[in-house]
């Protein structure tokens, strides 16, 4: 992919629709499936990842004249563990509060796909401010993916939203196990696909008019 | 060639500059995060003894105080001596002794140490002066602490920090026991068990499970998988309405502990965990009660 064309609006539209990490691309599944389990879990997840993902985007596209191109990903992995560890020691010090419900969350992220597929892909061709903006868009995209899974799972599972009583039952326990993340990914990326394909032949339709 | 020692020199360089960045965060964090969980740690101790109280100052009109029992290993080539640190009251005050026991509790040797409670409770001061008391050719390790709280000249629990394996790595909990040793409560003070799975120990609905349980219920407590009853949990998550409460508690005193769904080795690494944990002190509160009054020593706990 050369440097990117697009404007920022368009890149961060990019990461939570047409490129979603979760229902698009299908990156960092293991977190999706097993963590999507409550809205707030979604929300936690999605808030260290967008702070990992632009910092660490911003970082390669500064440095990527200096990488040599047989090590970029070893030196993604380095930048990416360099800023959870920041990120880790700040927050434990000086936002305790935040750390104890975030602390688990941003420990796991060393191994994140969707991240390093990122600095792979985006942040190692183009300027810092296009970077930012994708890492936005992907941060964004993923906690928008984590949100709405742990939202039906939330409500089927356990019958509450953030915590709270909704239902006053639990419809279906299975939702908050394991397994149902996969159902529930699979539905959503289809769904997804057949909003594209509803959206391409309006358009197409359009043009032939 | 050339090119090798070009990406290794690039690798070496980029490891180097990550980890100064981490190093340097690392100074400048580590005195605001080990005053953190000093802090976090003091909250929980008084929580787990005394949860009716809110604020502070109550607690201290309460005469609340905590004396902490540090354990050593002694190491005398082939033999083994356990080094206590006690608390013992003299004419100046509170100071520290090491009580040198055998294996089989009788001891062998009481030392002076000239550590006042606050200085014991700094660990390279302690260790030094440990190493200072003990004799030629004797090493010593620490090994771990147990802190007993007081009100009014009264025993009320004891507080027992400790760790044991999870299901990824270490799990730190702080374990409270009245003076009968029955559970006050369970703790959780540090994991990275996987969020939603095994990090749904450290919720209520699993760590007050442990709550109210006696020593002999501990023994043979066992992990069951089946669904935890709906009344049970708000008894456990404290949304029970106030009247019921002390019925579900009667109801679920002999309850084995529920697994979480889809964690159910974190369970049991918590369960048994607390069960050694609990053993152990409990054999060593016995062990050091008996030393005291056999040598009639004027200890402060």
């Amino acid at each position: 992919m050369p440097a990117t064309t697009k404007t920022n609006k368009q890149l961060f539209v990019n990461g939570l629709l047409n490129e979603n990490p979760i229902f698009r691309l299908a990156l960092s599944m293991c977190p999706a499936v097993g963590i999507s389990t409550t809205v707030m879990n979604g929300i936690l997840l999605g808030v260290a990842v967008l702070f990992v993902q632009v910092f660490s985007s911003c970082t390669i596209s500064l440095i990527k004249h200096h990488i040599h191109p047989r090590i970029r990903i070893p030196t993604y992995t380095l930048t990416i563990a360099t800023w959870v560890t920041v990120i880790d020691l700040v927050l434990a010090a000086y936002v305790p509060a935040a750390y104890e419900a975030m602390g688990i969350f941003v420990r796991l992220i060393v191994a994140f796909a969707i991240i390093t597929m990122r600095l792979e892909v985006f942040a190692c061709k183009n300027d810092l401010v296009p970077s930012f903006w994708d890492g936005m868009g992907m941060g964004f995209g993923f906690m928008f993916g984590m949100v709405v899974l742990g939202a039906i799972r939330e409500i089927l599972g356990m019958g509450a939203l953030l915590g709270y009583d909704i239902l006053g039952f639990r419809p279906m326990l299975f939702f908050v196990l394991p397994a149902a993340g996969f159902f529930m990914i699979g539905f959503m990326m289809a769904i997804f696909n057949y909003v594209e394909t509803l959206y391409n032949r309006g358009r197409k339709e359009r043009k032939a008019i | 060639m050339k090119e090798i020692v070009k990406i290794a020199m690039a690798l070496t360089i980029s490891c180097l500059v990550a980890g100064s960045v981490m190093g340097g965060v690392f100074m400048v964090t580590a005195e605001a995060k080990k005053r953190n969980q000093q802090q976090n740690r003091q909250e929980t101790m008084f929580e787990l003894i005394a949860p009716e109280l809110p604020g502070r100052s109550d607690r201290a009109a309460e005469n609340l105080s905590l004396h902490s029992i540090y354990r050593y290993i002694i190491q005398d080539n082939d033999r083994t001596d356990l080094g206590y640190l006690a608390p013992v009251e003299q004419e100046a005050g509170v100071v520290y002794e090491m009580w040198v026991l055998d294996l089989e509790g009788n001891l062998i040797d009481r030392r002076r140490l000239g550590l006042s409670p606050e200085t014991a409770m700094e660990k390279p001061d302690r260790d030094a002066a440990v190493t200072a008391a003990l004799g030629p050719g004797q090493q010593a390790r620490y090994a771990d602490t147990m802190i007993i709280a007081a009100a009014n000249g009264e025993r009320i629990a004891y507080l027992l920090p400790g760790e044991f394996s999870g299901f990824k790595t270490f799990i730190h909990v702080m374990a409270a026991l009245d003076a009968d040793f029955n559970l006050l409560g369970l703790e959780i003070m540090d994991h990275e068990e996987d969020p939603g799975l095994g990090g749904e120990i450290e919720k209520p609905y699993f760590k007050n499970q442990f709550k109210g349980k006696s020593l002999e219920q501990l023994r043979d407590l066992d992990v069951i998988k089946e669904p935890l009853p709906d009344d049970y949990r708000h008894f456990l998550e404290k949304t029970a309405a106030r009247e019921d409460l002390v019925r579900i508690g009667k109801a679920y005193q002999d309850e084995d502990i529920h697994a979480i769904a889809g964690a159910t080795i974190s369970s049991r690494c918590v369960t048994d965990g607390l069960k050694r944990m609990v053993k152990k002190s409990v054999y060593r509160i016995k062990i050091l009660d008996r030393v005291i009054s056999k040598n009639h020593i004027p200890a402060a706990m």
